[in-house]
């Protein structure tokens, strides 16, 4: 089986597909522009008395939204990838293949997870030209290493939403509900600490709440080795634990979806 | 080695009201869809599976394409456990799914075949000639770089049985495959169907139509309520006498012997 080769061919099947529509790209530069002055003219309402974790909030936010959004939309792109087949139809065609069922969910959200990539960058990067972060230490390497564990952890949940949607055709519904608490209580716009106690415990059992806060401290301060340990440890355990699951859960759904014949319901 | 079998499979589709029934419209139950089935076909041979509507023609395929699996009894193609070795089911079977969307509206017939192959694990080298030639044998060529979402309903159906072909599969799956077809379309299959079979392809395939089993000279299977009521074996019948013999078998046995479709 060569995955490389099937990963270029989603990849060119998603491309051909998105400049067939035309109207999409100016609207997601015209709504990042949108959302990244918003965040800017708020810090200065908030003013640089207000540094959440140690660090000044342009930059707080900047990660928590950009890194937590590109989160969600790659989980949410797992659970798509199988909505859109149900819907369109070709779910019953795919599952027809020699691909296996998990590989070919996880395939077909490669191309949102980079789309969303690339917005990241463009958010992040962009916001952190507007406001110069004086005392930034980054370290690259953790940077990525927290990149690729949050994206496991991503994919994992993912999964399970892709499951639930084959299992009660309404994924999405409870994907919005869980990324409306995770939105509120991982340390999006404010640090958890501001949360009352019996909330920060929920937090402390959302994989995003370590994902933001480990992103935060190995790009601004990761001279703060114990808390950066800490937090990877975290990012380490819930990825191997959500993703075997994940894989896991789907792979018994499908199964289920299959004796009952609801594969293909919506 | 057959190359199908079907080992006293059933299937039971079961379904429940909506969580808010107001109304009580909605009630629960069950459909029989198969009972008790039990089929060989060999290798190389074609089989028609004739019968009315929700007799049970499209599960059997489905079954044999793993997108169901039986509750009762073993499907086996080549070999392999339907239930138990899917992706090595799935390498063998081709299966011309009858419906129109089931392709990328927005790709052209070359690409949505290019991205199957892909997926099917047809090396690179191979896909190029072996996708021309089956647009070409599906009397598509002319059309292969159009979008398919501007395709009429008989191109769609053209297209499905290419794309069942792709993997040069050892068994392959028509559900309906003249549905949408004009008279010289419908010739064109039926002759694709006799040329796979003489290269040692076991073709099955589900239809209403007289007219396609008789051009096809294959054993015929009658399928009516889930349950085999009679077979034709292989030979010359003509469209008449296929259609008495249909009539024959589905009269006499829809009466008392046999279980209500909907079942509580």
């Amino acid at each position: 089986m060569n995955v490389v080769d099937k990963i270029a061919a989603v990849l060119r099947r998603d491309f051909l597909t998105a400049i067939r529509y035309r109207a999409g790209l100016a609207a997601l530069l015209l709504a990042t522009a949108g959302e990244l002055g918003a965040f800017y003219y708020l810090s200065h309402a908030v003013g640089a008395g207000f540094r959440p974790d140690g660090m000044a909030y342009f930059p707080f936010v900047l990660v928590g939204t950009g890194f937590f959004g590109f989160l969600m939309a790659g989980t949410h792109a797992l659970l798509t990838a199988v909505q859109e087949a149900q819907q369109s139809g070709t779910l019953e065609a795919l599952l027809n293949t020699s691909t296996p069922p998990a590989m070919l969910v996880l395939l077909s959200s490669i191309s949102a997870f980079g789309r969303q990539l690339l917005q990241m960058l463009l958010y992040i990067g962009t916001g952190l030209l507007l406001c110069q972060v004086p005392e930034r230490q980054t370290d690259t390497l953790l940077v990525v290493i927290v990149f690729i564990l949050s994206v496991c952890i991503s994919a994992g949940l993912g999964l399970i939403a892709a499951a639930l949607q084959l299992a009660m055709q309404k994924g999405s519904t409870l994907l919005w509900l869980f990324g409306s608490v995770a939105w509120f209580l991982s340390g999006t716009l404010f640090p958890v600490t501001a949360l009352p106690r019996p909330a920060q415990v929920i937090s402390s059992l959302l994989p995003v709440t370590y994902s933001l806060q480990a992103m935060r401290l190995a790009m601004f301060q990761s001279d703060h080795h114990g808390a950066l340990l800490g937090q990877v440890s975290a990012l380490a355990l819930f990825a191997m634990l959500l993703l075997p699951l994940g894989i896991a859960v789907f792979s018994l759904t499908l199964r289920r979806a299959r004796s009952l014949g609801t594969l293909s319901f919506y | 080695m057959p190359s199908i079998v079907l080992d006293r499979v059933s299937k039971v589709f079961r379904h429940r009201p909506a969580m808010f029934n107001w109304f009580g419209r909605e009630s629960a139950g069950a459909t029989r869809a198969l009972d008790d089935v039990s089929l060989e076909v060999s290798a190389g041979e074609i089989l028609v599976l004739l019968g009315p509507n929700g007799s049970g023609k499209t599960t059997t395929l489905k079954l044999l394409s793993t997108l169901l699996l039986p509750d009762d009894g073993r499907v086996l193609v080549d070999g392999f456990d339907t239930s138990k070795q899917g992706t090595e089911v799935r390498r063998q079977v081709g299966f011309a799914i009858a419906t129109e969307r089931s392709f990328f509206p927005r790709l052209s017939a070359r690409e949505n075949l290019a991205f199957f192959a892909a997926l099917d694990d047809i090396p690179r080298k191979h896909r190029g000639p072996r996708i021309q030639y089956l647009l070409e044998t599906a009397g598509l060529a002319p059309a292969a770089d159009t979008l398919v979402m501007k395709f009429s309903s008989g191109m769609y159906q053209r297209l499905a049985i290419a794309r069942a072909l792709l993997k040069f599969p050892s068994v392959i799956l028509l559900d309906e495959p003249t549905r949408s077809l004009d008279p010289a379309a419908a010739i064109d299959v039926a002759e694709t169907v006799k040329r796979l079979s003489a290269k040692g392809t076991t073709v099955l395939l589900a239809t209403h139509s007289f007219a396609e089993s008789a051009a096809l000279n294959a054993r015929i299977v009658v399928l009516l309520r889930g349950r085999v009521v009679a077979q034709l074996e292989a030979g010359s019948h003509d469209a008449s006498e296929l259609r008495n013999f249909y009539f024959d078998a589905t009269v006499e046995t829809a009466g008392a012997e046999l279980e209500p479709q909907i079942v509580a």
